[in-house]
């Protein structure tokens, strides 16, 4: 029997040490002082180059959605783990893992570096800059693609991967829980997804009226139409962060689960929105 | 908590802050980068354009334009749609006229110009970033 209980934080793993592996592979030829050629010649001209990036971007994506499954099956616990300030932390240090997760994946769009990396960098860049008082600090620390290009981010893509994998497995689990089968399930699917689907990317000139952000960035950019850039880019998407780390410190956690179920109600709909523009 | 746990916590985050310090003054350095000259070896006539990845350059009669394709929304580079003779953001849908001034959308302000001139030999211009 391959599935058992906890099998999605395994197979969330899973999908993290493939996109690793296959990150690093990719990174042999990626040059971030020339982003937006080199990833062209991985898509199009290197040998193996589009299924190496598919591998990779496929397998991010895999994670981050296996991960927010993940801490989803978890919520359950929470009466437990709300007993216990040991486990609080530990619930609210795994929890860091989500923004970790999706920086990553994030920056992982930047780098490509087409319309749409340009776009998310420049975006992300802007919105860190209206934080009050440590705008420019996180800015420097995790972006700056307006004066040092991909450089930074580049760096910071490879910190938040190793960041994801040291909670999740040093400090979560106590040591790295992934039994073979499971895994090699997981390489499977993956090998098999990345040969037949290609990761996406813009071409020049192809989009010149709109670019559409990542998928989990809909809301957040349907939202920057209409309010501003603190409050939809910078306010907004920290709520459900605050909350789900803050959810055992709540007993019962009804109020604060319903506050991130209303969030959803809202973001679902503006992502909706976005994706059929 | 015993004196024991309380130097063992106190030189963790001794340890920690100290290298907060230098870390943070070290990452948040600007190095110094000095402004980029464009050469752009062609001649435009009045009412032409040329567009850099950029800027967009225009001839007119009062001399050449640069105007950036930086958004003033949230800095996504915006495409100049000779058609309408403006400059949308595909971000946002800022608009924005030939000249760079705010039209509509979240952007709120004019597109930036950059200092521009026409080199020595008339065959060309000279663009500062």
């Amino acid at each position: 029997m391959i599935f058992r209980s906890g099998s999605i934080g395994q197979v969330a793993l899973g999908a993290l040490i493939i996109s690793g592996i296959s990150g690093i592979v990719v990174a042999y030829q990626y040059e971030a002082a020339i982003p937006f050629v080199s990833s062209v010649a991985i898509e199009a001209v290197l040998p193996f180059g589009a299924f190496w990036r598919a591998l990779h971007f496929w397998s991010s994506q895999a994670f981050v959605i296996l991960l927010g499954l993940h801490v989803w099956r978890r919520i359950g616990d929470l009466p437990r783990i709300s007993q216990s300030p040991g486990k609080r932390r530990h619930w609210a240090v795994v929890g860091t893992t989500i923004p970790f997760a999706i920086f990553a994946l994030f920056s992982g769009y930047v780098l490509r570096h087409d319309a749409t990396g340009m776009a998310a960098g420049s975006i992300a860049e802007h919105l860190m800059l209206d934080v009050p008082f440590i705008g420019n600090g996180l800015d420097c620390l995790l972006i700056s693609t307006g004066s040092e290009g991909v450089n930074r981010i580049y760096v910071v893509h490879f910190l938040m991967t190793v960041l994801c994998w040291m909670l999740g497995t040093w400090y979560h689990t106590k040591k790295v829980i992934l039994r073979g089968g499971l895994f090699l399930l997981v390489l499977a699917t993956s090998l098999l997804f990345s040969y037949i689907v290609h990761a996406p990317m813009d071409l020049p000139g192809q989009a010149v009226h709109l670019i559409k952000g990542p998928w989990f960035f809909l809301g957040v950019q349907e939202l920057l139409r209409h309010l501003t850039p603190l409050v939809a880019g910078v306010l907004f998407p920290s709520i459900p962060v605050f909350l789900l780390i803050s959810l055992p410190w709540f007993r019962p956690a009804r109020r604060p689960l319903l506050l991130l179920g209303l969030w959803f109600m809202v973001y679902i709909p503006l992502t909706l929105v976005g994706w059929l523009r | 908590m015993n004196r024991r746990q309380f130097f063992k916590g106190a030189g963790i985050w001794g340890v920690a802050l100290g290298l907060s310090y230098p870390l943070l003054k070290f990452v948040v350095a600007k190095r110094y980068r000095p402004p980029r000259k464009v050469h752009i070896r062609d001649t435009l006539e009045t009412g032409q354009f040329l567009v850099e990845p950029e800027f967009v350059l225009f001839d007119t009669l009062k001399g050449p334009l640069a105007i950036s394709r930086t958004c003033t929304h949230l800095g996504c580079r915006i495409n100049y749609q000779e058609d309408e003779k403006i400059f949308l953001c595909p971000c946002h849908q800022s608009r924005f006229s030939w000249d760079g001034r705010y039209i509509s959308g979240p952007a709120k302000r004019n597109l930036a110009r950059f200092n521009v001139k026409t080199l020595a030999d008339k065959k060309g211009y000279l663009v500062l970033l």
